[in-house]
């Protein structure tokens, strides 16, 4: 955990920083601690914007790297010193870094007051909607008479008030977890996916059991498919249903429909190479409901993922699967599929190892990949803890280890940044 | 007639607050004299050698005027629920060493552009010269808040609302008359003034 602490003074010698850096010396096993100053920075002036000169975005930035912030003020005049609040005027005007940030407020003085107002006072400045920090109440922690509380080795004396800041400290880290989780986006609750295929769709062959093994056969016989050289007519164009075939199984990639009646209806099988396929399919699988086709443990992200397409949150999801070793790039492709009126109609499941494509294009391009290759091969670590990969439809995959909220990366911003 | 000083309390050019000053200016010219002056361009206070404590000429000025004022009527905007930084700036130079604030009479007034006409600020500003390097008489039970203050002005910078300027016209006699009143409160104006003076930035 990365706890920033601010000194609220641009005093020279001020008794609120040497409180700082006791607590980093101190606590610092507890927590990376990083002190930072604002003594460099301009007076706020609306008519001269510096919002973008180095002090100020040097603030922002170990502001922003932190998960926690604590600022140690003096009191002047009741308040805190102007430098402080002029710090926080430049982060309230064009940014807003402290916004949702959690800040433990305490205070060093000469006197009995320990700045009891103006830590007060502050804690109304972080409430304003500009600031609008989350400052950790209760746990005030003044420090009176300071020109006797410390050593000459910069530490505090008194054992009981070193023992009350380090309660103060804990509960503080206890609160910046917390405060995690309420700046987590809202879960939308959006209703269950039927993942039995129970219902029925207009297009959902009747009187077949979903389950069969040869469901292919005896539904082609109950829908009168056609198959062999009978012309389908397709937008746009004219195909028999060989071509069509011959079509998807040149495509390289496997294709999975299913539809929304969540019924696994097709697959574009391959003819057999003798290679495992990256998500594996057998010919019994078509007919399926979805939840024949995954283990219990997956199937909360396989419901979460249908939502997300049924729903119209997210277009695609895609998400790179590892677990075929360092020389596939294997990415899993959910396609929401749409009718002409924008209903949505089924999934698209396209599966694919890029790693050839990009190969290739890397070669005839004379580039090449440099520096982090985990960036391709496994960004997943960037946004948050146990980021499965879901396997939608074959639920192959071995980390799909049902987590209530599966963190997939989606194309639309699936992993935010705070 | 009373002589005072308006306190424009920001740096920025563009103000309603001094736009309320101006107004008052021209009002009551009839009634007082009121010199605006600004806070723009003080550095930031950052207690330079507590043992002599010299503040910048700039500042000196504004102790000068406010020592030969009979009052001080300062308009305050409101940032993040408190007074700007520019005006705790000013403040804070002008209670270092030096002391016009002590028992002068105080009116404050406010601008702003939402509705509240920045009554958190004025509250903070309370606290604040109240303290004890400052303490100031501040007029009591009185507040003046001009929310939406952009629209708050004529092109020529008469007050529109005519139930404002009703309410402003009636503080500002009520503030001729606590002026003249904080004059007889002056029984504790020397251990005030003894207080202010031995306040030390060093015990607080």
């Amino acid at each position: 955990m990365k706890i920033v602490g601010i000194v609220g003074s641009s005093a020279d010698f001020s008794y609120n920083r040497l409180l700082l850096q006791f607590i980093g010396r101190h606590f610092g096993a507890d927590f990376d601690f990083n002190l930072a100053e604002i003594k460099d920075l301009p007076m706020f002036n609306q008519d001269d914007d510096q919002t973008n000169s180095a002090p100020v975005q040097e603030l922002v930035q170990v502001i922003e790297e932190a998960d926690g912030v604590i600022i140690a003020t003096p009191e002047h005049n009741h308040t805190i010193n102007a430098s402080l609040k002029s710090a926080l005027e430049w982060l309230s005007y064009k940014i807003h870094p402290l916004d949702g940030k959690p800040v433990m407020i305490i205070g060093a003085s000469y006197f009995t007051q320990g700045s009891s107002r103006a830590q007060l006072h502050l804690r109304q400045i972080l409430d304003a909607p500009g600031v609008n920090a989350l400052a950790f109440p209760g746990n005030e922690f003044l420090l009176g008479n300071v020109k006797e509380a410390f050593d000459d080795h910069g530490d505090l004396k008194d054992p009981k008030t070193i023992s009350f800041l380090g309660t103060c400290l804990q509960k503080f880290q206890r609160f910046i977890k917390m405060t995690e989780f309420l700046n987590q986006p809202e879960a939308e609750v959006l209703p269950p996916e039927d993942l039995k295929a129970t219902g029925t769709i207009d297009t959902t062959i009747q009187g077949v059991d979903k389950s069969a093994p040869d469901w292919v056969e005896q539904a082609a016989e109950v829908a009168h498919a056609v198959d062999g050289k009978t012309y389908v007519r397709l937008n746009r164009g004219i195909l028999t249903v060989d071509q069509l075939n011959y079509f998807l199984a040149s495509m390289p990639m496997e294709l999975t429909f299913a539809d929304s009646n969540n019924q696994f209806l097709y697959y574009n099988q391959q003819p057999d190479t003798g290679e495992k396929m990256l998500a594996s399919r057998n010919p019994t699988q078509p007919g399926n409901p979805l939840i024949n086709c995954h283990p219990e443990r997956a199937r909360k992200n396989v419901e979460w993922v249908i939502q997300q397409l049924r729903h119209g949150k997210q277009d695609v999801i895609r998400m790179h699967v590892p677990t075929h070793g360092p020389d596939k790039f294997v990415v899993h492709n959910y396609q929401a599929l749409h009718d002409e009126t924008g209903a949505y109609k089924g999934l698209n499941e396209y599966v694919l190892d890029i790693q050839p494509i990009i190969d290739w294009y890397l070669q005839q391009t004379g580039q090449k990949l440099v520096g982090d290759v985990d960036a391709v091969s496994g960004a997943s670590e960037k946004s948050g803890p146990a980021k499965p990969a879901v396997d939608g439809v074959s639920g192959a995959s071995e980390k799909a280890a049902a987590p209530a909220k599966p963190a997939v990366d989606g194309v639309s911003g699936a992993s935010e940044k705070h | 007639m009373d002589k005072f000083i308006g306190l424009v309390g920001t740096n920025s050019s563009h103000s309603t607050n001094r736009q309320l000053l101006q107004f008052m200016q021209k009002h009551f010219a009839d009634q007082a004299t009121i010199e605006l002056v600004e806070i723009k361009g003080l550095p930031m206070f950052n207690k330079p050698d507590p043992d002599h404590k010299q503040i910048p000429a700039a500042a000196q000025v504004i102790v000068d005027k406010i020592n030969a004022a009979d009052g001080v009527i300062i308009s305050t905007p409101e940032y993040d629920h408190s007074v700007p930084a520019a005006l705790m700036n000013a403040l804070q130079w002008l209670s270092y060493g030096v002391h016009p604030f002590v028992d002068k009479p105080v009116m404050i007034t406010g601008a702003s552009y939402g509705a509240l006409g920045s009554s958190r600020a004025q509250a903070h500003l309370r606290q604040i010269l109240d303290s004890p390097e400052l303490k100031a008489r501040i007029m009591p039970s009185s507040e003046f808040l001009l929310g939406h203050s952009l629209a708050g002005f004529s092109p020529d910078g008469e007050l529109l609302d005519r139930e404002q300027c009703n309410q402003l016209e009636g503080l500002f006699k009520d503030f001729l008359t606590f002026v003249k009143i904080t004059k007889q409160l002056n029984h504790a104006h020397e251990s005030n003034a003894k207080e202010a003076a031995n306040f030390s930035w060093e015990d607080k």
